[in-house]
């Protein structure tokens, strides 16, 4: 057998994170200039953000979802079950402690019910997690009842606009579980399951890969990560209502798309959906600072998102290759469906193809 | 755009006697190629016969002919005319339609629905469906594939044989001329086929340009004017009518440019099996299979396509329910047990679609080979020591003989035989006591073969209880020990030592002996 050696792999600094980090860069220094009220000696730009970390906290719980190629419509429902319950229960004198173990528990319930029903029924995940969201969202109606709960202790508001030093609280824990969650999806096993599986879903259960139990796992940690999200929401609103968490949605799924994750699933980097969440963060705040209306502010968003992802396209570009053949390529490629098109938990159990099959047809 | 008349139906498409030839088409799969400069005509009133081994060609030929893949390079001419990019509607423009091996109609449309679905003949005013033309022109053209059913039924309510029909009916109710039957007879029995071949027949005599590909000798001889070997992605040789003697498709068939080494001489084995198959059965494809494979030697399952012996590797590996049997890895019961389980136990499967169920293509080699270990990697507290790993899987993708720059590299810029490779090592790494390997070749190039074929058996040599899976039967001459022939989801036979030859072993796995 003849041995050749096979060098190791080379570190590359990673692109897209490199293109984040320096718009975000550019955005505070550009928004720091016009803006005298925006920077605040430092202190105030970090406290700029607040507003927006509850959204940063789903999509980090959602960004692993999105890893597996599935989808987690419930997570701001979630968000504002939790932040009614915690509220109800803290005017009920329960303990605080006891009142966020609660509200979380029941955050881990429902995300753990959806990845029970995706992988044991088989069903897509977004009509899973569709479902799921009314059942949430009604429950945190129901629980708040006709006078929706406001006014809690300091102690808990703490958690929403206290800082140490000079950096809010709600920051820490933002920074604290994406720095758990990047761990767990770089250097754990679940989470190498977890890409594996966003990949190719077939080759991984081919692998040995108890693909399943990684689904529930994925959904159980997204529910409880939105609950923490529900949490930081009430204690900065100072309320708990029932609608603060649908409008965290879309946002946290605009960041991790723009953070460079495959909404197919695989490909992806927590330390870039963070990136991500501090740009938009930023963005979407220094804009209203600047007197923008928040529905200019909005279509800048979306409008940033599209050449955001158009730009991302260009690095992705092979050499040699031309800006609109790699879009073709990629056209091509995704019309037929790539091989983590299989949202949910239906694993490849079809029968191969006897002859070979181009993925794009089958 | 010019829009459609209302047109009598049956002359939506071209009806006249024509040719229609491949120029020098090659395609690959994800670099892996299938076909490479096929030439090959295809002359009205003929039933040209594609016959090869699995992954010679012939489906992706029939498929790039009618429109459902294109080809990489090359041409299609009808009438000597080049035909421009081809979907399947255009080639049913052109009168060009492909019968699938699994019929795909709508279950929920009606018989006449399912007919003209793609060009339904409109009323006087272009808007409406005409169905009173639809409903009688329907009986016509059913008339002809010998169909006599009520076009208003359902097509899902149709048997299997008679969907298979509908879809050659509506080949002809588009005006289709030239019809291609990719293996229509698989999964229909002898006599259910012997209606479809005089629909052939008939439409031979109407000067149709009919293409056709089978497995099944018999049909094959019966059938074809024009027989055409296929063999790794070329035409290798042309049989007319009469002049074609069984042995001699098969020496193209299977025959190599390469003469294979000689099969490796291991002693006996008789100790206890490390795997015992004990009467698994795992509806439809396994009826029951017994199989025993002891530690050092190597153990073949011969028989075609379809015959069951993918379906019960993976009921044995626990991607497939099995309703019945026992399985034990060393004395470890596994049965129903997942595939984690398995590979925990000592028992590993190499799939036979390395694309779809074996490589992460985009992943780069280290986690590609680690995959099947991830449990067991080197690990500071619970969090995996990344270095550690590159080092492991690098070690054992150098054992493998992988040819690569580097770690880093995705495992889809590798060769079919280095990703062969890799998956291997990848196997390797959970230390199995049993292997089962599922096509072990395919898709790989010719001078890369051999290298696998040593390692398999240097594996063997040292202690591995190995089952090999190939529709190649030179392949199991070369390795095996001992060989299973499998037919229809039993074990038909077991052919020991020098017995083991292509023509005994194709013999039996066509249920002839």
């Amino acid at each position: 057998m003849t041995t050749t050696t096979i060098a190791p792999s080379r570190r590359r600094l990673p692109v897209w994170g490199t293109v984040l980090a320096a718009a975000l860069v550019v955005e505070l220094m550009v928004f720091s200039l016009t803006n005298t009220h925006f920077f605040g000696g430092g202190a105030g730009m970090l406290s700029q953000i607040e507003l927006f970390l509850p959204t940063g906290i789903v999509a980090l719980g959602l960004a692993p979802v999105i890893l597996t190629g599935a989808i987690d419509l419930s997570v701001g429902a979630t968000a504002s079950l939790s932040s009614v319950l915690v509220g109800v229960l803290i005017l009920h004198h329960v303990n605080p402690v006891l009142a966020i173990g609660i509200a979380l528990a029941v955050s881990t319930i429902i995300g753990l019910v959806n990845g029970l029903i995706i992988t044991l029924f088989g069903i897509d995940s977004l009509l899973v997690t569709l479902a799921t969201q009314f059942i949430a969202s009604s429950l945190a109606v129901s629980v708040a009842g006709d006078n929706p709960p406001f006014g809690f202790p300091d102690m808990f508001l703490a958690l929403g606009e206290g800082t140490v030093g000079p950096v809010p609280i709600a920051l820490l824990i933002f920074l604290v579980i994406a720095a758990l969650v990047m761990l767990l999806i770089g250097r754990t096993g679940f989470g190498r399951r977890i890409v594996l599986i966003g990949y190719n879903p077939s080759a991984a259960r081919f692998t040995g890969v108890r693909v399943m139990r990684t689904f529930v796992g994925v959904f159980t940690m997204s529910g409880l990560v939105a609950g923490i999200a529900g949490i930081v929401l009430a204690a900065y609103f100072n309320a708990g209502r029932s609608d603060s968490g649908m409008s965290l949605l879309l946002p946290a799924i605009t960041c991790v798309v723009l953070g460079g994750v495959d909404i197919f699933g695989g490909r992806g980097r927590i330390g870039e959906v963070v990136l991500a969440v501090l740009v938009l963060g930023y963005l979407t705040q220094g804009l209203l600072n600047s007197g923008v209306s928040s529905l200019t502010a909005t279509m800048v968003t979306g409008l940033l998102l599209i050449v955001a992802l158009v730009v991302k396209i260009a690095f992705e570009r092979r050499s040699g290759e031309s800006f609109l053949g790699t879009l073709r390529r990629r056209f091509a490629a995704r019309t037929g469906g790539s091989p983590g098109v299989g949202r949910g938990a239906k694993g490849g159990s079809e029968k191969a193809a006897a002859e070979p099959r181009d993925p794009a047809h089958s | 755009m010019e829009r459609p008349r209302p047109v009598p139906v049956s002359a939506d498409a071209d009806t006249t006697a024509r040719t229609y030839s491949a120029r020098n088409v090659s395609k690959a799969f994800s670099g892996v190629p299938v076909l490479e400069g096929i030439d090959l005509a295809f002359r009205p009133g003929e039933i040209h016969t594609l016959v090869g081994e699995n992954g010679a060609g012939k489906s992706t030929l029939l498929k790039i002919m009618s429109g459902v893949y294109s080809a990489d390079s090359g041409s299609l001419e009808l009438e000597g005319e080049a035909l421009g990019p081809l979907s399947p509607a255009t080639a049913q423009r052109r009168g060009i339609y492909l019968v699938p091996q699994e019929p795909r109609l709508m279950p929920d449309l009606s018989i006449a629905e399912n007919l003209y679905l793609g060009s339904l003949p409109r009323g006087r005013f272009g808007f409406t469906v005409n169905w009173k033309m639809i409903n009688n022109s329907a009986g016509d053209v059913l008339s002809r594939v010998g169909l006599s059913v009520d076009p208003r039924s359902l097509a899902g309510r149709l048997p299997l044989a008679h969907q298979q029909l509908l879809e050659c009916a509506r080949a002809l109710a588009h005006g289709c001329t030239i019809i291609f039957f990719d293996e229509p007879t698989s999964p229909l029995t002898s006599h259910e086929a012997e209606t479809l071949f005089s629909v052939m027949d008939d439409l031979r005599r109407q000067q149709m340009t009919l293409g056709f590909i089978s497995h099944r000798f018999d049909e094959v001889e019966e059938l074809s004017d024009r027989i055409s070997v296929m063999r790794d992605g070329a035409v290798v040789a042309h049989h007319l009518r009469g002049e074609s003697d069984r042995a001699s498709i098969i020496n193209a068939m299977v025959g190599r440019e390469l003469t294979m080494a000689k099969r490796k001489t291991r002693p006996e084995r008789s100790g206890a099996p490390i795997l015992d198959v004990r009467h698994v059965v795992s509806k439809p494809e396994v009826e029951d299979i017994s199989i025993q494979v002891r530690a050092g030697e190597i153990v073949g399952l011969g028989g075609l396509v379809g015959s069951g012996r993918t379906e019960l590797s993976e009921a044995v590996f626990g991607l497939r329910p099995s309703s019945a049997g026992v399985v034990t890895v060393d004395g470890v019961d596994v049965t129903g047990r997942a595939p984690q389980d398995c590979i925990d136990a000592g028992l590993i499967y190499l799939g036979e679609d390395r694309g779809r169920n074996g490589i992460f293509a985009d992943v780069d080699l280290t986690r590609n080979a680690s995959a099947s270990v991830i449990g067991r990697l080197p690990r500071k507290g619970r969090l995996i020591r990344k270095r550690q790993e590159e080092t492991m899987t690098q070690g054992a993708l150098q054992n493998a003989g992988v040819k690569a720059a580097n770690m880093g590299l995705p495992i889809k810029s590798l060769s079919g035989g280095n990703q062969q490779k890799v998956l291997l090592a990848r196997w390797m790494m959970a230390q199995p006591k049993v292997a089962i390997f599922d096509e072990p070749t395919r898709g790989v190039d010719v001078g890369a073969k051999e290298g696998i074929y040593e390692m398999i058996e240097s594996l063997t040599d040292d202690g591995l209880a190995t089952l090999v899976i190939s529709s190649e039967l030179d392949e199991l001459v070369r390795l095996c020990d001992r060989v299973y022939a499998v037919y229809e989801g039993r074990v038909v036979g077991e052919l020991r030592g020098d017995a083991i030859t292509s023509d005994a072993v194709g013999q039996l796995a066509v249920g002839a002996a």
